[in-house]
């Protein structure tokens, strides 16, 4: 009975372990051996051992969006999480259309990627008559500040996109507001109790209870962060002199259009190994700054 | 509830046929039922869309209605030299294949197209095309590809701008010289020097950004060594003057006024509007004007693009490009691919095709009548670049799609003035060259193949 139980389940699972093994396992084995390899997509692979791996202690262009990657992903994190995390708050009290509200911060997120990314693109156009951005910057400073040539410079680019990343913060906002219900009222009632302020229950109560949450969060956000590609390929193509060229679009454009498929192997495989280590590195110090209710 | 392990099994792999089925049926037999007909059936996969398209399904329509053997199917798509890399490493490339020149060098290196040497029973050999033509498409004495629509780079002014700034429209600006003086007279700046009207800007619409240098007689490239040339004197010369501009009218400002009028997103607005009084161009722009302001509605005039005085009385100097065919290795059927490649060649289709898409024929000679009814009266212009030995491409490697990046990049700290002159800026893209190059050379000698320039 049990023999065919096992055989049941796994005749179940077997469509899932199948496409896992074809689309998942498959590819991620031939990335970390093409890794080791020359390789153009058009000729056959030929080992070179480490070499692709030593190229990149040279790469200048690697370093490059390494750090642009890294930059954007801390900023879009940290801005995304304040942004989302007060969202949340300001959501879970008791208010006049409150559906329609969470609904309204959550619908950006269903959007296509594309689209929004054009539609921000003509929003930051440096023409006051076209681009809402510098539209808003006139209207709110009464004319007395001039809006930035967003795609102009590398720092402008940057901000045009990270300000652009706090748009689809809705399901990050949908999982805080879960986790502020998780908190109990007795918890807020016994530090109002004690004389304790709505700001300083929110920071000594409500954040050590939601912080299981942040750290999902934050987890998620930097395996988004690592992968970001679609926006900044639609809106600034990498320029202005690469300063919005993030790992993935390098990664792309090393396999597809350099044809160098090895190297961008050994890019995948870096890129993986970064998100491994970092996840790591934030679920470790999770475990000193998150407090696990029961734990 | 008691869960019968025997009904699942049967039931999943039923499930599991029927969605096999399901897939084979949807994605399956396409090709067999296309050669019912008992005809030998083509895939050709092409880039292009709207009227390029067009023009070559009348041409695709010619061949299958002129003979009973085979039968062309012609597909249309975006990203198709990325496509067509996964299609042919998977083994199950198109028949035929259109592609843009500059993604020849990587295809024919890698071994993943077949040289059209049947050609030649079709009559066609190098001096069947235009002397700036062949080169792009022969590589040691064999074709490996076919042209089907070449362009060559010019200038094209408004007329009535040039009357009112009193510049004669019959005598356009032959020299760069010529072309500085021209540009101050065509530009009108605000009180504030905002410009209202631009004599020329090198990034509107800023498609070919490596072509500055070869105005002056530079190279990117030199085939016979080997070696990267972005920061030769010619290339310096060429880009200082393409920095003159964010110079001369300031960063800012440029930007503004290229920033684009949201009611308008052609890439030809500030031409067709007169805020832009000469603009760098392909023999397309006068089909795009007749569309988006009605047939005559412009006065336009072209030449070649002006160059300095001392190359002013060569033959003209011009980028070109050109849109090509191949046969793609593993294609199942070369012979029928051979034959519909040279239909297209013929004189009567190549016009058919070259009117289509506003261009000139890459052939060797033109009929009167193709000069006569195209849809750009300045046409001549552009043979005449495809004819000079002056005119140039990108070059023949395999890298150059890295290489531009590379140069896009150095281009960009250029034009945003981070640097007095464009000569510390091109020695950077020089090293990022090299070392493309040197990763090239490392790779034809991993895999023993000849240098490119050995086969020259």
């Amino acid at each position: 009975m049990k023999h065919d139980s096992l055989r049941t389940g796994l005749l179940w699972i077997g469509p899932w372990l199948l496409g896992f093994g074809i689309f998942t396992v498959l590819p991620v084995s031939l990335a970390i051996y093409y890794g080791f390899t020359d390789y153009t997509l058009l000729e056959s692979p030929i080992p070179v051992g480490t070499q692709n791996y030593e190229r990149m202690l040279h790469d200048e262009i690697l370093g490059t969006v390494l750090w642009n990657t890294a930059i954007f992903g801390v900023l879009s994190i940290f801005f995304g999480s304040i942004l989302s995390i007060a969202l949340a708050a300001l959501l879970s009290k008791p208010a006049r259309f409150q559906s329609f509200w969470r609904a309204a911060v959550f619908a950006p997120s269903v959007l296509p990627l594309v689209a929004i990314a054009v539609i921000f693109k003509l929003g930051y156009d440096p023409d006051p008559e076209v681009g809402l951005a510098n539209q808003m910057i006139d209207w709110f400073t009464f004319g007395a500040f001039q809006g930035p040539n967003w795609f102009g410079s590398g720092f402008w680019a940057m901000t045009a996109l990270l300000l652009m990343s706090l748009w689809s913060v809705g399901p990050a906002v949908v999982i805080y507001l879960a986790g502020l219900r998780d908190v109990p009222k007795q918890l807020h009632e016994a530090a109002s109790i004690d004389g304790v302020g709505p700001v300083g229950r929110f920071f000594h109560v409500v954040l050590p209870m939601i912080s299981p949450v942040i750290l999902f969060n934050v987890i998620i956000g930097v395996i988004n962060a690592a992968q970001v590609f679609a926006v900044p390929l639609i809106m600034t193509g990498g320029g202005p002199e690469r300063s919005t060229y993030f790992h993935s679009m390098y990664v792309y454009d090393q396999a597809f259009k350099f044809g160098d498929m090895g190297y961008a192997s050994a890019l995948g495989v870096l890129q993986f190994a970064i998100i491994l280590t970092l996840t790591g590195l934030i679920l470790l110090a999770g475990r000193k700054l998150v407090y696990y209710r029961g734990a | 509830m008691t869960i019968d392990a025997k009904t699942i099994t049967r039931r999943a792999a039923l499930g599991l046929l029927a969605a096999g089925a399901g897939g084979y049926a949807a994605f399956g037999p396409e090709r067999r039922r296309l050669q019912s007909g008992g005809r030998v059936v083509l895939d050709y996969w092409e880039k292009w869309t709207g009227h390029e398209a067009a023009a070559m399904k009348v041409v695709v329509d010619r061949f299958n209605e002129s003979q009973g053997r085979i039968f062309v199917n012609y597909l249309t798509m975006g990203g198709i030299d990325q496509k067509a890399k996964v299609a042919i490493a998977a083994g199950d490339p198109p028949d035929v294949l259109g592609l843009w020149n500059r993604n020849l060098p990587f295809f024919s290196q890698c071994g993943a197209i077949m040289p059209l040497d049947q050609l030649k029973d079709y009559g066609i050999t190098e001096a069947s095309y235009a002397k700036a033509v062949g080169p792009l498409v022969f590589r040691g004495g064999r074709q490996l590809a076919a042209p089907s629509t070449p362009s060559s780079i010019a200038l094209y002014y408004n007329r009535k701008i040039f009357e009112e700034v009193g510049l004669d429209p019959d005598s356009p600006p032959r020299t760069i010289e010529e072309f500085d003086v021209a540009i101050d007279r065509l530009t009108i700046l605000d009180p504030d020097g905002n410009v209202e009207r631009a004599g020329f800007l090198p990034t509107d619409p800023g498609w070919w950004s490596w072509c500055w240098g070869g105005f002056f007689g530079g190279h990117l490239y030199d085939e016979k060594t080997g070696l990267a040339t972005v920061d030769s004197p010619q290339n310096i010369a060429g880009y200082d003057w393409y920095q003159r501009f964010p110079k001369r009218w300031g960063l800012d400002k440029l930007r503004r006024f290229q920033g684009a009028p949201i009611d308008n997103p052609s890439p030809y607005r500030n031409f067709f509007s007169g805020r832009l009084a000469t603009t760098i161009q392909g023999p397309w722009l006068p089909m795009f004007m007749d569309q988006e302001l009605g047939p005559g509605n412009f006065d336009y005039g072209a030449c070649p693009f002006p160059v300095p005085a001392a190359l002013a009385d060569q033959p003209p100097y011009g980028p070109i490009e050109a849109d090509i065919l191949v046969v793609p290795t593993g294609a199942k059927n070369p012979d029928a691919s051979m034959e519909f490649i040279a239909f297209t060649q013929r004189p009567e289709n190549m016009e058919t095709l070259c009117t289509g898409h506003a261009k000139p024929s890459p052939l060797s000679t033109s009929s009167k009548a193709f000069i006569r009814e195209h849809p750009n009266r300045a046409v001549a212009v552009h043979e005449e670049i495809l004819q000079s030995p002056n005119a140039y491409t990108t070059p023949w490697i395999t890298g150059w799609a890295e290489f531009g990046m590379a140069l896009g990049a150095g281009l960009d700290q250029i034009w945003n003035l981070k640097s007095p002159s464009a000569a510390a800026p091109l020695a950077e893209v020089q090293l990022e060259a090299s070392e493309i190059l040197q990763r090239e050379a490392d790779r034809r000698h991993r895999r023993g193949q000849p240098d490119p320039w050995e086969k020259a």
